[in-house]
C-alpha cells in the first residue's frame, strides 16, 4: 500500500494530523508529534499526545477507523492514509529520538513560514508519559497535493 | 464555557493552516487541510468550496464537521465543531473570501489551482480550547478603540471637505499607523472611482481612476463590502485592472490613465474599505502594506467603523455646501494683468482641458472648469457657487448623487498641483472664487 517513494515522504518533516468518526458520526481530530514505521512498512505507528484527544483515543477503540494526513509545507505536498485495523498501543520511551529529531526538522521546514520555534515548540509540547502510539494498516492511500490530482486514489479502496 | 469565535478570530487566517475532519455516511473519517476559514459572525464562518473533494463528498451527506484551528502567537489550539448549511456562489462574502484567496494562492504557490467555487456557510455548534501550555501573546501594536474615539472626536470639529479629507489621512497616519493610503470617491454616472487625496506615495494621484468592480478597489465599491488580502497577487494589482479597462473603453469616456494611480509597487497586504452613507457608496478607502498580514480582522472592524463615520461627515458637509444660499456675484476676485497669456484647450467630447498642451483633467471637473474660464474671460467672473454649478448646462452634471463638492476639491487640487496659475478657493459655504495670475487665451477644440 505504502510504496517507497511515500514511506520515505512520512518520516521527513511533514505535519502529521489523524482524524476519526465518533459513534454519532461526528469526526475527531489532532496532531501528531511524529511517526514510525512498522512491520517492514506494512503498518505506521503515529505518536500522540493522549491528553489533547481521550474522544479520538475511544473512537479507535470502538471502530478501529483512522484517516491520517501527512503534509511538508515547503512543498504542500499531501499524503492521505485511511486504516480500518488502527489499535491504540503503549508508547515506548525508545521512539522518544525519533520524536525530537522529527521535531527539530519541522521547526526548521516552517521556519520560512513565519511560524517561530516557540510556537512550534508550545504546540507539540508533551509529556513522555501522557504518549501513545496508534498503529495501522494503510488501506487506502490518496494524494491530497492541491491541483488538478487532489485527492486522486494512489492505491487501496476509496 | 464556550467561546466566541470572534475572540479567536487570529486562528483563522492562515498562518498555520486550519484542518477538517469530516465522515461519510458510512462512518470512514476523512481530513484534509483548509485554505481558508472566513470569520461571518459569532453564529458562523465560511469555508472556500474549491474542489468537489471527498470533503464536500462528506459534507452533503453528514453535515457534522470539526475544524481545528490554531492561533500563530500562542500556539493555542481549538477544535470548532460546526454544521454545514449552504454554499454563497456570488456577493459580498463570496468577493471577500475569493480575494483573500487569490493572495494564499499566490503565497502558496498555487495560483491558478486556487478557483473559489463557493463560499460554504457553517453554523458553530460549539468551540473547544485543547489542554496544554500556551504562548503569551505580544502586546497588540495599537488600541483600535482608542485610535476610533480620537479619529471620530477629530472628524467631528472639521468645517469642510477639504478640511474633512484631510483629517481623515492625518488619523489614519497618526492614530492608526497607516503610512500608505488612499481615499477614492464614486462617480455614479461613469461608472469609476477618482483619487481625491492619498499620503505616503511620490505623487498623490489626485484625479486618477480606477473602474468600478476592478481590482481590490474596484471590488470592494462594487460589493459594499471590506476586502482584505494578506499577500500579494497579481490577480488583484490595480494596475492591471486599469489597463485592462482602458484597453477596452471607448475613446469618448476612456478611463484616465494621464494621471497614474499611486501606490506601492510591492504592496503585499491590501485593505479596501467602503465609505458609505445612508446605503449609498460615497468612496472607497484604501491601505496598503509592504509587510505580508498586516490588517486583520481587528484593523478591518476598526477602519470600517471610521469609515462609516466618515462617510456621514463627507454627506454632511456635501450637504451643508449645496443648501447654502447663493449670494450675487461681486467679482473682485484677483484678475491677471500682465504677463505671457496661458493657452487653455477644450475637448468637448471628453470635457479635457489641456494647460499649454499639457494635460490637468476631464470629465465633469473639466466641463466646470471650463464654464468657470469662459465666464471669467467673457465676463471677468471670479464668484460662484456650488448651487449655480449645478443649474449650469454647460455642466451636465450627472444628478444629486454627483458629489459635486468632491468634484471641486478634486479640481482645486489638480490646479493646485500643477501650479498653472490658476487657482479656487473656498468664500464661504457653497460659494468659491477663481483668481488667474496670468491673461488666458481660451480655444475650444
Amino acid at each position: 500500500m505504502l510504496d517507497a517513494d511515500n514511506a520515505a515522504f512520512i518520516q521527513t518533516s511533514v505535519s502529521i494530523s489523524l482524524a476519526t468518526c465518533g459513534v454519532d458520526h461526528l469526526p475527531n481530530l489532532m496532531r501528531a508529534v511524529g511517526c514510525k514505521l512498522l512491520d517492514g512498512g506494512r503498518r505506521v505507528g503515529i505518536f500522540l499526545n493522549a491528553t489533547l484527544a481521550p474522544a479520538l483515543l475511544a473512537d479507535i477503540r470502538t471502530n478501529r477507523r483512522v484517516a491520517c494526513v501527512f503534509c511538508l509545507p515547503s512543498s504542500n505536498r499531501t499524503l492521505q492514509l485511511k486504516g480500518e485495523d488502527a489499535e491504540v498501543l503503549p508508547f515506548d520511551p525508545a521512539d522518544l529520538p525519533l520524536i525530537a529529531e522529527h521535531l527539530a526538522d519541522f521547526v526548521v521546514e516552517v521556519a520560512p513560514e513565519g511560524v517561530p520555534e516557540s510556537v512550534v515548540r508550545t504546540l507539540f509540547a508533551y509529556r513522555p508519559d501522557a504518549l501513545v502510539m496508534v498503529a495501522f494498516s494503510p488501506c487506502a492511500a490518496f494524494s491530497q497535493t492541491p491541483g488538478p490530482r487532489a485527492g486522486q486514489s494512489i492505491g487501496g479502496t476509496p | 464555557m464556550n467561546l466566541r469565535i470572534e475572540t479567536i478570530r487570529e486562528c483563522l487566517d492562515g498562518v498555520i493552516p486550519g484542518l477538517i475532519a469530516t465522515c461519510d455516511g458510512e462512518g470512514v473519517p476523512n481530513l484534509a487541510y483548509l485554505s481558508q476559514v472566513q470569520f461571518v459572525d459569532n453564529q458562523h464562518v465560511a469555508l472556500s468550496y474549491q474542489f468537489f473533494n471527498r470533503t464536500r463528498q462528506n459534507i452533503l451527506v453528514n453535515a457534522r464537521v470539526r475544524l481545528l484551528t490554531t492561533n500563530p502567537l500562542t500556539a493555542a489550539q481549538y477544535v470548532l465543531t460546526l454544521e454545514y448549511l449552504h454554499t454563497e456562489t456570488s456577493g459580498p462574502l463570496f468577493e471577500q473570501m475569493k480575494a483573500k484567496l487569490a493572495g494564499i494562492a499566490s503565497h502558496t504557490g498555487m495560483a491558478g489551482v486556487f478557483h473559489l467555487r463557493g463560499a460554504d456557510i457553517y453554523r458553530i455548534l460549539g468551540i473547544e480550547q485543547l489542554p496544554g501550555p500556551t504562548l503569551t501573546p505580544p502586546p497588540p501594536s495599537l488600541n483600535y478603540l482608542t485610535a476610533l474615539r480620537r479619529s471620530t472626536n477629530r472628524l467631528a470639529t472639521c468645517a469642510s471637505l477639504t478640511s474633512l479629507l484631510d483629517t481623515a489621512l492625518d488619523c489614519l497616519e497618526s492614530e492608526f499607523a497607516l503610512h500608505h493610503v488612499m481615499l477614492l470617491m464614486h462617480d455614479e454616472g461613469r461608472g469609476r472611482l477618482y483619487t481625491l487625496a492619498s499620503r505616503g506615495y511620490p505623487e498623490s494621484g489626485v484625479g486618477s481612476e480606477i473602474p468600478f468592480g476592478a481590482g481590490v478597489i474596484g471590488i470592494c465599491a462594487r460589493e459594499k463590502t471590506p476586502i482584505r488580502i494578506g499577500f500579494m497577487t497579481k490577480e488583484y494589482a490595480y494596475g492591471r485592472a486599469i489597463r485592462d479597462s482602458a484597453a477596452a473603453d471607448g475613446m469618448a469616456d476612456a478611463l484616465e490613465t494621464a494621471i497614474p494611480l499611486p501606490g506601492l509597487p510591492e504592496a503585499r497586504s491590501q485593505l479596501a474599505v467602503p465609505i458609505v452613507a445612508h446605503d449609498r457608496l460615497l468612496g472607497v478607502l484604501y491601505l496598503e502594506s509592504v509587510a505580508d498580514l498586516h490588517f486583520g480582522y481587528d484593523d478591518e472592524d476598526a477602519l470600517v467603523a471610521f469609515a462609516a463615520h466618515l462617510g456621514m461627515a463627507i454627506h454632511y458637509h456635501q450637504q451643508v455646501e449645496e443648501l447654502a444660499e447663493e449670494l450675487p456675484a461681486n467679482d473682485h476676485g484677483k484678475v491677471e494683468s500682465s504677463g505671457q497669456p496661458l493657452l487653455v484647450r477644450y475637448f468637448a467630447g471628453s470635457d479635457s482641458i489641456f494647460l499649454d498642451d499639457d494635460y490637468l483633467i476631464k470629465g465633469v471637473a473639466g466641463a466646470i472648469l471650463w464654464a468657470l474660464l469662459s465666464d471669467f474671460v467673457a465676463r471677468r467672473r471670479t464668484s460662484f457657487t456650488n448651487k449655480g454649478l449645478r443649474l449650469d448646462s454647460r455642466i451636465r452634471l450627472p444628478g444629486v448623487s454627483d458629489n459635486l463638492e468632491a468634484r471641486l476639491v478634486l479640481l482645486q487640487r489638480r490646479l493646485a498641483e500643477r501650479g498653472a496659475g490658476i487657482h479656487l478657493h473656498k468664500t464661504g459655504r457653497g460659494r468659491f472664487a477663481l483668481a488667474v495670475d496670468q491673461p488666458l487665451q481660451l480655444l475650444d477644440g
